[in-house]
């Protein structure tokens, strides 16, 4: 099949174009020199937007903890119903859709990439259960490690080499896709009933080793094993005022480990972690974002995902089992925890973010001054922590308010005057332009993700399109912000793989796309004993077997393998 | 002769997956690991079950084929205003998305046998919320296991020594470290072996909760026993619970199909989330049928709803008590019943199973139920776990994968091929 | 004043999903247009006219709407949804939802209901003379929002659970109750005038459940407080007393149970705890 885009205006930062009215040629998937004009299907994009398909890089779609959460929530899905529609199977919303309609909202907005943030290895079945039903994206799946007795075991003895394998072993059993740490060592103390620690330095309860050396650990283990992307984690003390020490901490923690100028460490949803005040005290509660963009601009090692949050009813989830409790004893909604165990946790709290809640409208600033403060949008992507901080259908709606300081300051008029006078955006006048969009939406992810084919529209990336109804040299974004959002929600053409999924307000493919895993080789030696290990200690730590945790390749319904050579 | 390890048990919730099975001219000649109803299963399975397809001519049940089968049923589908697809708990989760793909494409009500055990638990989660974790957490750290209303020595005999009680964790070492509750009416087999039992008045279960809830927030009882239970004793529960370092609750069908129902799982729920302002406490449901787990999960992520969901309109829809299949059938509803792997006629109440018998009522089953002998068509189908692979889910919602491990008898397919038939079909007869 | 009258055609077996029943509805549209509605009869999609037999008589500059309908209705749903004036009229025994999220206006049946009369309603009033199923003024499964506002009459029994997370608005049950009414209550009045089957109030964490009639047991997360001697719903003043409960304790709530003494003689001994 081949497909000529015709004379859309182009991003495509990471090949430089900006703007440019350009042929785009499509064959078997791919993007392609030249294609064929008399076999080619051809669509007019004259005047229209044309990017890369979009890249979502830290997102809760699929697996336990989201499908716990549809469960918890049918008053999230009753009041939106998505109907069945010639090959568009139903499917329900709000902050939680089911998977079709997940994979359909995607392909709507023009995303063709998703990654599902926060996995228990040992639900990753599940995961991929949901994952081979999520249709038109690719995806993939970082599985958690924070809080592993085997991490945090072999660390605490220093032996790195040993930890890599273990990782290596994991990844490929249960193909997952890069390192996640989730509220290191709190998770594990968490399931004895106690908070989120705070103190970076403090011993984690019965395994010896700290915060700190958990995710120094697992950053050198993610330079090891040469993962295409690097350490991701959701720090500690996620949500509470003041914890802006904590992520600079975090991320000087790991500083030392730079060797050559590369990416050490992804803060994801940076958003929630980015607050000043003092602990426990909300009256405290203000903007953290000028010192932890002062760090992170400072420092290329880091990157981020925003996590900003929209006022609207969604669903918090996340593995800080911890964080969860403490947010239903603010808001008593309905709660729920699953602990995994030998692994990590997870928790789930319904959240409405309020305009007039002085704590939510600072949140909602800080997650913008985040990004508008950052000197290198090659280090950012945009997230909202779907469905923490707002759900996924909200996106157009950021990429608004990064475009267009009216439609910042439509919003800082309604929220309350003491919290504005806590946050800088009111004093930021930055807007981003197309360019800056698609390298958060599409070019910087993709390349933080270590994924080459994508994010761009180069010759040989994959052919994932997204063509959207708006003129970006006849529209001035600050003041037709509103059009901005309806572009950016339902895109004119979304192209998966070369073939037209989504075409004027209707699904017209229905297919899986891939799943992206890593399987790392390491020394022979170096797997056979960890091999050994596993099998000899398997029913001490689970109740499962060994082969019975284990995920073979053709489970996935469409696997997209990434080998790697490492340092072991 | 074959040998098999890490085989999964397809009978209870347990789904234990360490069975070891001795296969000889495709008949299993040999379990270990495996309890007595494992072990009946794995190895009598085939004795008693239907080889043929079946379709009522002239009153009577007499043998045809597949196609026939299928074309009789796919037929009535798409002529039924609202029919009402039930079952799915022996399942492979395969089987239940093609299920929900032909319920959706019909404008069906699919529901589970979850609507008949643990529905109401599914519902109290859905008011308060739900504090649990895998079997593997309470095997490591629990030092107070409490089994309510349930009796898993009978019912899910190997609990106990893979999951609660006995197991050596990393933090317990087994009985000698933990401390066992019942809460049930009559001293079972689980209550014989309890270090603390409570023999609680039928149907009270919600008092008793409200009672330690109430205790929890310090406030006194003004009454002199509650549930049957003189007050001294509850205050002893409540202070045990309140002083265990990590505590478990499993709940069966003594507290969820008593005396207010989905309430006694809301209120249960409630207590345990009330109870981590002192200490680590989760609560589980013990679930019955080896997939019912599963069944659950599936139609969640593809539904947004656990059970009972009413497709009819084009879209998801779900309110127990509405669309639910024991309510449906009461009220008379549906003009066709489709069961998977379930009998609705021995296991719902009479008042409403009576409507269905007024309708085409079919039947997917390995064996000959006491539905399949009344419905107007029976296909035979393989068993999971043993004649044909597939993914279950256990209790606490750990995905694991049912293995192949003899071949069904010649033309048995598993449901999840007789039910990809029966959607073609349809769609053929829609002409798609 | 539009009158318009519905009346079942013949005794049909699937749900019929009758959102489209309601005055405001109603009263925009033509009796053409109406008779053309769509309604969901199981999963076919069929118009108003091919169930019922459509009239429109009475027209007048006075009033508004009123709109009657007969015959056995026990597998409709969803009449007068959503509904904010005028009158519906109901002859005959109906099915679920009757007046869900109902704002004004009125709904009178002659004859039973099924559940969840009234869910989610905030204003208006229902008038149900026979009895009325489960979930009365109630919410929909994992909703906290039960019924906000309005009065709803039940001149028979009504089921378990109900105004279960209601807010606000009067709920008067002449007959008995099933258990649980006032569950997870939040304010608002349920008065049932016949005995109760239990559980009175549970969870509720504000409001008024009075029963007037004999109660097995009280919850042993209520405290009692005090003997009233009658208590007001709306402009009513229903004679007593009452002992007075306050609860649910479980849920640090402080609702208010009144259960009548002389109908209750078996809690006497509860006076002895009276502070």
């Amino acid at each position: 099949m081949e497909l000529i885009i015709k004379n859309g205006i182009v991003y495509d930062p990471l090949n430089g174009v900006k703007g440019e009215a350009m042929d785009i040629y499509v064959k078997d998937g791919k993007i392609v020199e030249k294609a064929d004009g008399s076999k080619a299907q051809v669509i007019d994009a004259t005047n229209m937007l044309v990017l890369p398909g979009g890249v979502d890089m830290h997102t809760h779609f699929a697996g336990p903890k989201v499908n716990l959460a549809r469960m918890l929530r049918p008053e999230d899905h009753y009041k939106d119903p998505q109907r069945k529609r010639g090959v568009r199977r139903c499917g329900t919303g709000y902050s939680i859709p089911s998977v079709f309609t997940t994979g359909y909202w995607y392909a709507e907005m023009g995303f063709t990439l998703a990654f599902e943030a926060a996995n228990p290895p040992l639900k990753m079945m599940h995961v991929q259960d949901e994952l081979n039903d999520t249709p038109l994206i690719d995806k993939g799946a970082y599985p958690v490690f924070g809080n592993n007795w085997y991490v945090m075991e072999s660390l605490s003895k220093g032996k790195i080499e040993e930890c890599a394998a273990y990782i290596a072993w994991v990844l490929s059993a249960i193909k997952g896709y890069a390192i996640k740490v989730v509220d290191p060592g709190s998770v594990e103390e968490w399931k004895w009933g106690k908070g989120q620690i705070g103190d970076m330095d403090k011993q984690v309860e019965n395994f010896g080793i700290t915060p700190k050396e958990i995710v120094r650990g697992l950053a050198k283990v993610a330079k090891l094993l040469n993962l295409p992307h690097h350490l991701h984690i959701h720090t500690n003390m996620l949500g509470n005022p003041g914890n802006s020490e904590v992520t600079l901490e975090t991320m000087k923690a790991v500083k030392d480990l730079v060797t050559n100028g590369e990416l050490l460490i992804h803060m994801a949803h940076l958003q929630f972690h980015s607050y000043g005040g003092k602990e426990k005290d909300w009256n405290s509660f203000r903007s953290g974002s000028e010192e932890i963009m002062k760090y992170i601009n400072k420092n290329p090692y880091v990157s981020f995902d925003m996590g900003q949050i929209a006022f609207t009813d969604t669903t918090t989830m996340t593995a800080d089992g911890p964080f969860e409790y403490n947010l239903y004893e603010i808001t008593k909604n309905k709660w729920m925890n699953a602990d995994i165990e030998f692994e990590t946790g997870s928790g789930i709290v319904p959240i409405e973010y309020k305009r007039d809640n002085f704590v939510h409208s600072i949140m909602w600033a800080v997650g913008l001054e985040l990004a508008l403060l950052s000197k290198d949008l090659w280090r950012v992507a945009l997230s909202t922590d779907h469905p923490n901080g707002a759900p996924l259908t909200f996106y157009p709606r950021v990429i608004s308010w990064l475009m267009s300081k009216k439609a910042r300051e439509r919003v800082l008029k309604l929220i309350p005057s003491s919290a504005r006078s806590k946050t800088l955006l009111g004093s930021i006048d930055r807007e981003f332009n197309f360019e800056e969009i698609a390298i958060i939406t599409r070019a910087s992810p993709a390349k933080l993700l270590g994924l080459k084919e994508k994010g761009h529209l180069g010759i040989g990336a994959d052919a994932d399109i997204a063509i959207y109804d708006i003129n970006p040299k006849a529209l001035d974004p600050e003041r037709d912000y509103r059009k901005i959002r309806k572009a950016f929600r339902f895109a004119k053409y979304t192209i998966k793989d070369g073939k037209i999924v989504y075409k004027d307000n209707e699904i017209i493919e229905h297919f899986i796309a891939k799943t992206y895993w890593v399987n790392p080789h390491i020394r022979e030696d170096l797997y056979n004993y960890i091999n050994s290990e596993l099998e000899r200690n398997f029913d001490k730590y689970y109740t499962v077997k060994i082969s019975n945790y284990k995920i073979p390749e053709g489970y996935l319904v469409k696997s997209k393998r990434i080998d790697i050579i490492t340092k072991l | 002769m074959k040998e098999y390890r890490d085989i999964l048990c397809p009978v209870c919730g347990c789904l234990c997956d360490d069975i070891e099975v001795n296969v000889e001219n495709n008949s299993i000649v040999k379990v270990q690991n495996a309890c007595a109803m494992g072990a009946s299963k794995f190895l009598n399975f085939s004795k008693e079950r239907l080889k043929n397809p079946l379709m009522r001519k002239n009153g009577e049940l007499v043998p045809c084929s597949l196609n026939e089968a299928i074309d009789h049923i796919s037929r009535a589908l798409v002529k039924a205003e609202f029919p009402v697809i039930y079952g799915f708990a022996l399942s492979s989760c395969e089987a239940i998305k093609v299920g929900i793909e032909l319920a959706e494409e019909i404008g069906a009500v699919i529901d589970n046998q979850t609507t008949v055990c643990h529905g109401p638990g599914v519902q109290g989660l859905q008011d308060i919320g739900q504090v649990s974790c895998t079997l593997g957490e309470v095997k490591h750290r629990a030092d107070l296991i409490i089994y309510w209303g349930s009796n898993p020595q009978d019912a899910h005999p190997r609990h106990f020594e893979r999951y609660s009680l006995l197991p050596e964790g990393r933090f317990r070492g087994g009985k000698k470290d933990r401390k066992l509750v019942v809460v049930d009416v009559r001293k079972t087999a689980t209550a014989r072996m309890a270090d603390f039992y409570i023999r609680i008045e039928q149907g009270k279960d919600f008092e008793l909760i409200s009672a330690l809830r109430a205790l929890l927030r310090f406030e006194d009882i003004e009454q002199e026993q509650v549930a049957g239970i003189p007050k001294e004793k509850v205050e002893e529960l409540a202070e045990m619970m309140r002083s265990c370092e990590y505590g478990v609750i499993f709940f069966g069908q003594g507290l969820t199909q008593t005396i207010g129902k989905d309430r006694n799982g809301d209120n249960l729920f409630a207590l345990v989330r009330d109870l981590n302002k002192f200490t680590k406490f989760l609560v589980m449901p013990i679930r019955g049928h080896y997939n019912v787990t599963g069944s659950n999960e599936v139609l969640t992520w593809q539904t947004g709803f656990p059970f009972g969901v009413d497709l009819s309109k084009g879209y998801p829809w779900y309110n127990p008590g509405d669309t639910t299949v024991v309510d449906i059938f009461r009220r008379g509803e549906n003009d066709l019943t489709l069961v998977v792997g379930s009998d609705p006629l021995a296991h719902l109440p009479r008042r409403a199973t009576m409507h269905i018998l007024e309708h085409p009522l079919f039947t997917i089953d390995p064996s000959m139920s006491l539905t399949a002998m009344a419905s107007n068509v029976v296909i035979p189908s393989a068993f999971y776990g043993l004649e044909a692979e597939g993914t279950a889910y256990r209790m606490d919602g750990v995905a694991l994968p049912l293995k192949k491990i003899v071949e069904p008898p010649e033309g048995i397919l598993p449901d999840e091929e007789i039910l990809r038939r029966i959607l073609e079909k349809v769609k053929e007869i829609r002409g798609k | 004043m539009r009158e318009i009258k519905l009346s079942l055609k013949e005794p049909f077996i699937p749900p019929l999903d009758c959102s489209v029943i309601n005055t405001d509805n109603f009263y925009q549209n033509s009796l053409e247009e109406i008779k053309a509605l769509k309604i969901w009869r199981g999963n076919r999609e069929v118009s108003l006219e091919d169930v019922f037999s459509i009239h429109e008589e009475n027209i007048s500059e006075q009033g508004d709407i009123k709109i009657y309908i007969e015959g056995d209705l026990s597998k409709a749903r969803r009449i007068g949804q959503g509904m904010s004036f005028g009158e519906i009229i109901i002859k005959g025994n109906y099915g679920l939802y009757l007046g869900a999220h109902m704002k004004g206006g009125k709904i009178t049946v002659y004859g039973d209901c099924g559940s969840w009369v009234g869910v989610e309603m905030e204003g208006g009033f229902i008038e149900v003379k026979g009895n009325v199923g489960d979930y009365l003024a109630s919410s929909y499964r994992g909703t906290t929002k039960g019924m906000k506002g309005g009065t709803i009459l039940v001149n028979g029994n009504c089921g378990v659970e109900a105004c279960g997370w209601m807010s606000g608005g009067i709920v008067k049950v002449m007959g008995n109750s099933g258990i649980f009414p006032g569950i997870h209550m939040k304010g608002g009045i349920i008065y049932v005038k016949g005995d109760c089957a239990g559980r009175a109030g549970a969870n509720m964490i504000a409001g008024r459940v009075i029963i007037n009639g004999k109660v097995d047991d009280i919850l042993p997360s209520f405290k009692i407080e005090e003997v009233r001697g009658s208590v007001k719903v709306g402009d009513e003043k229903i004679e007593g007393p009452f002992y007075v409960f306050v609860g649910d304790l479980s849920d640090e709530g402080d609702g208010r149970l009144f259960v009548h003494v002389n109908n209750n003689p078996h809690l006497k001994k509860y006076e002895e705890y009276i502070p």
